[in-house]
């Protein structure tokens, strides 16, 4: 399908709004912002009726949706609706001591079938490919048989899957053969990445939310065709690359952290600027990242997820309670404490600029003259009573004022790699109420549409794609290795809906393996492309 | 020799040696998580990630499995000790956790060679996966585990430890691949060979091997090890727990403690933001370690100086404005100044801010052999060892 000079609509679930917007050729033709609903499928709804009736365009002129979604964050921290689980691990001899669900919390262990669906069998593969143990296929076929009733879906976890999925692969064949052709099966080593216990606990995850996702790729799919939508449906990834959506239920674990990638798409989007810090400021703190090629930079940490430790690939972000709704704290004179405490969504009861008690960073802005213009897209102003905001003693303003200046300018340091100047982009409904310039960037960007840049960034369809090998170095040649593993990346690509003629590097890592004489490294390339109808 | 067949119950064992309730802890979750961060500061930035000897440990409990720390001083003389751990590369490690018969393996195979059953464990370092994993093999074992290290502190080498300094060797060392192979290594005093060999056999072996070693006598243990380093881990990450509850300043609690309740002369020497970090590469230079330098800016009251430090695996120089105050195997903490995590050389980036604080080494670990084993020539740097005391007195002048 060709989504070529049609109209867009991006959609980004936040933990209190919904946003939309409606794009033609990057022109932004409508924005809305709507309460999340607790199911999150319906208020995604009422985002695209809302753009639908604001626009007035007609539907079947939009090209295609893309969706940045909690639904399977909230589905594993609340526990709900998760799928029951196979779980097979291909580790025999090795791994014993620390069985898969170890240290898992109870509760979620028992929503994905608790430890009765568990195997560890013989198999996998060391770092250079050699086989650790063959499979035993009987045994398996017998594991397989002894589970199918009780599961919903697989997950099947290998040593050194990333560098050889061989035995996943295998065992996902075996399963196809026993039980269903359909059946739903996550391999480890297309979800994440080397360090077997969090690529499990990933793998597992995934596997988990598998309905959740579907159902509510149904729900928005038959949303769409009742409104005469024939569009293409995208889902937004952690990475800040999009897939389809009929791909992405099988890879539901990667919108966990759509949203913060979402922010850092759309800064690109809103400024052009692809290198540099993101500063995303909403009502009770502020997250920062780091854009590289106008893509989120990757965290090198554990990302934990419903008290589950993962490898997945998530944006590298520094959180800090700093918002528009942050409380300072006085004594009449000077300040004393700047947050953490927030008065979060009773701003416009509690914070002094609309006649209420606490001063808040918002205050300050507002006493600052930062804050001078209502934000068109909310319904209420942005103070009903500025002038009790310009009460606040001038040297509190000035020392809140420095003080919120300087969080964000060490957590924006912290964000970088090297001492040079960056440029910042600044977005998020709360952009409005930190100050414009920051020490250690080059300019500090800011624009319109920036408190709907999550969805605006949802809107650039970019297909991204991973490649990982092992080498040794002192058996085989740098660059043919490092070519080889590029050209596993394009396979990876076209297969996700990208053109493999358009793609273009966006990174290449060599990590070397320390403790450890000889050259051995592990190669990691990452590539984007266009969407293939694009 | 009386090989034990059935299971071990520590209870049982600590009770036949007579050990009064004041001498023995039982080790919970929480006091495997207390003891891990403590060794972590104490592991001075080396060690690698612990995670997977934390989830053993664990995993352990969650068994109902008992794990028993007891006091060094109510051990009989006569008592066998081996320790367990894993070396070879931590990125294969993470790809081939343990398997719970390579416990039962290194203690058979060693009890097999010394034709005498291993009473008692310990762990060889603080900091790091064998941290943790000398609780986990003590419990999947059902032996006692000793609070006494080797270096009270991490080291990459074999032969780093006090045992080895003052006498006690290495070897015979048990080395398990992951199919139940064995090579065991006996090379008398010849610690620095057997290093070689087992690290060679490792690499062999995939990248990781199990090892039993440092078998030793009860009387030996207590007189070469740094003895209570274990309970010092334990209450220093009890301080760092309860000063974040209390939100008060770890690295000033750390040092309190340090100084109130152990004696130890801690500083906080330096504060600082990271502003370079030069990384070598190539095994020709680096020999599989990872070696290279911070640069440091200072911040608040050191604003204006600029801090040094070189590291290979562990820090091992730090230097403020060109003045060395800190030689190996003196001890260098980079905490974070809000959590007092320890921050380590394998993770730091540009950007962090870090309090540096030094202690000193532990007085086995001065020894002349001592010096000579892991003192700065070791390492390559062209400095005679002074401890921290004097370096610092200087600075007081």
């Amino acid at each position: 399908m060709s989504i070529k000079g049609k109209y867009r609509i991006g959609i980004d679930v936040g933990g209190t709004f919904t946003d939309g917007v409606l794009v033609l050729n990057e022109k932004v033709i409508a924005k809305t912002k709507d309460r999340t609903t607790s199911d999150v499928t319906t208020g995604t709804i009422n985002v695209i009726d809302n753009l639908l009736n604001k626009s007035e365009v007609d539907p079947t002129s939009i090209g295609m949706i893309t969706l940045s979604t909690t639904h399977t964050t909230n589905a594993i921290i609340e526990r709900k609706g998760l799928d029951k689980v196979g779980i097979f691990r291909l580790a025999l001899p090795t791994g014993s001591a620390i069985p898969p669900l170890t240290g898992w919390p109870e509760d979620l262990k028992e929503a994905l079938g608790g430890k009765d669906n568990v195997e560890m069998v013989p198999g996998g593969y060391n770092y250079d490919g050699e086989p650790i143990a063959e499979l035993d296929e009987d045994l398996i076929r017998e594991k397989v048989n002894e589970m199918a009733d009780s599961v919903d879906t697989f997950a099947i976890t290998s040593v050194f899957s990333p560098v050889r999925p061989d035995h996943e692969r295998r065992v996902a064949e075996i399963i196809k053969e026993e039980v269903d052709e359909d059946i739903p099966i996550t391999l480890s080593g297309e979800i994440s990445t080397i360090s077997l216990l969090e690529r499990e606990n990933s793998a597992i995850l995934n596997a988990s939310v598998i309905s959740v996702m579907n159902k509510a790729i149904n729900a928005i799919t038959d949303a769409m065709e009742s409104r005469d939508i024939d569009a293409e449906l995208f889902i937004m990834q952690n990475d800040g690359s999009v897939i389809k959506a009929d791909q992405a239920t099988d890879y539901p674990i990667f919108t966990l952290a759509s949203g913060p990638a979402a922010s850092i798409r759309g800064a690109v989007f809103l400024t052009d600027i692809k290198n540099g810090a993101l500063v995303d400021v909403g009502g009770t703190s502020t997250d920062v990242g780091y854009m590289v090629d106008g893509f989120p930079r990757e965290s090198m940490m554990t990302v934990e997820i419903g008290g589950v430790k993962t490898n997945i690939r998530a944006p590298d972000l520094t959180s800090i309670p700093l918002g528009g709704g942050t409380i300072i704290e006085t004594n009449g004179e000077e300040v004393k404490k700047l947050g953490p405490e927030s008065v979060a969504l009773d701003l416009q009861r509690l914070a002094k600029s609309y006649g209420g008690p606490m001063t808040t960073v918002h205050d300050i802005a507002v006493a600052k003259g930062r804050l001078d213009e209502d934000l068109s897209i909310f319904t209420t102003p942005y103070a009903t009573q500025p002038e009790k905001a310009k009460d606040i003693p001038s040297k509190i303003v000035d020392e809140a004022w420095k003080m919120i200046k300087e969080r964000v300018e060490k957590t924006i340091d912290e964000m970088k790699t090297d001492p040079e100047d960056i440029p910042a982009t600044l977005v998020g409904g709360g952009s409005t109420v930190v100050p414009k310039e920051f020490k250690g960037t080059t300019q500090v960007y800011e624009s319109e549409h920036s408190e709907v840049a999550g969805a605006l960034g949802a809107t650039l369809a970019e297909i991204a794609a991973y490649a990982e090998n092992v080498v040794d170095l002192e058996k085989r040649d740098r660059q043919e290795a490092i070519d080889e593993t590029i050209e596993m990346a394009k396979n990876n690509v076209e297969k996700n809906g990208g053109d493999p003629e358009e793609a273009e590097v966006l990174d290449i890592q060599e990590v070397p393996f320390s403790y450890m004489p000889g050259e051995r490294e592990k190669i990691r390339v990452k590539v984007k492309s266009k969407f293939k109808g694009l | 020799m009386t090989k034990k067949d059935m299971k071990n119950d520590p209870y049982e064992i600590i009770d036949e040696w007579g050990v009064s309730e004041s001498d023995y802890q039982t080790i919970d979750k929480e006091a495997i998580e207390r003891i891990t961060l403590g060794a972590n500061i104490l592991a001075t930035g080396g060690g690698g990630d612990p995670e997977i000897g934390l989830k053993w440990a664990k995993n352990v409990l969650e068994e109902d499995k008992d794990i028993v720390m007891v006091q060094p001083e109510a051990i009989p003389d006569d008592i066998q000790l081996a320790c367990a751990a894993t070396l070879g590369a931590p990125v294969v490690l993470t790809e081939k956790p343990p398997a719970k018969e390579n416990t039962e393996l290194i203690f058979e195979k060693m009890e097999d060679y010394l034709e005498r059953p291993i009473d008692a464990t310990f762990p060889i370092e603080c900091g790091g996966v064998n941290s943790p994993i000398g609780y986990a093999v003590g419990g999947e074992r059902g032996l006692p585990v000793i609070d006494v290290d080797g270096m009270n502190r991490a080291f990459p080498e074999l032969q780093m430890t006090t045992f080895a300094t003052q006498g006690v060797s290495a070897t015979p060392v048990v080395t398990i691949d992951d199919h139940h192979h064995s090579c065991i290594v006996d090379m008398g005093q010849k610690n620095k060979v057997a290093e070689d060999i087992v690290r060679n056999i490792a690499m062999k072996y995939g990248g990781i091997s199990w090892i039993g070693c440092y078998p030793m006598k009860g009387k030996e243990l207590k007189e070469t090890g740094v003895l209570h380093s274990q309970s010092l881990a334990w209450d220093l990450g009890k301080t760092v727990m309860k000063a974040r509850k209390k939100h008060e300043d770890p690295i000033e609690s750390i040092l309190e403690f340090l100084k109130e309740d152990r004696g130890i002369p801690g500083a906080h020497i330096f504060t600082g933001k990271v502003m370079d970090i030069n990384r070598e590469f190539g095994s020709e230079t680096t020999h599989g370690f990872s070696m290279g330098r911070v640069t440091l800016e200072g911040i608040e009251e050191y604003e204006g100086q600029e801090a040094h430090l070189e590291f290979q695996n562990e820090w091992l120089v730090a230097k403020i404005d060109g003045e060395v105050k800190c030689l190996p195997p003196d001890m260098i903490a980079l905490l974070d100044p809000e959590t007092g995590e320890p921050i380590r050389t394998d993770l730091i980036r540009y950007g962090y801010r870090v309090k540096m604080i030094v202690l000193p080494a532990h007085e086995n670990m001065r020894t002349p052999e001592g010096i000579e084993t892991f003192g700065p020539r070791y390492f390559g740097f062209d400095e005679d060892y002074t401890p921290i005391e004097k370096l610092l007195e200087v600075e007081d002048d």
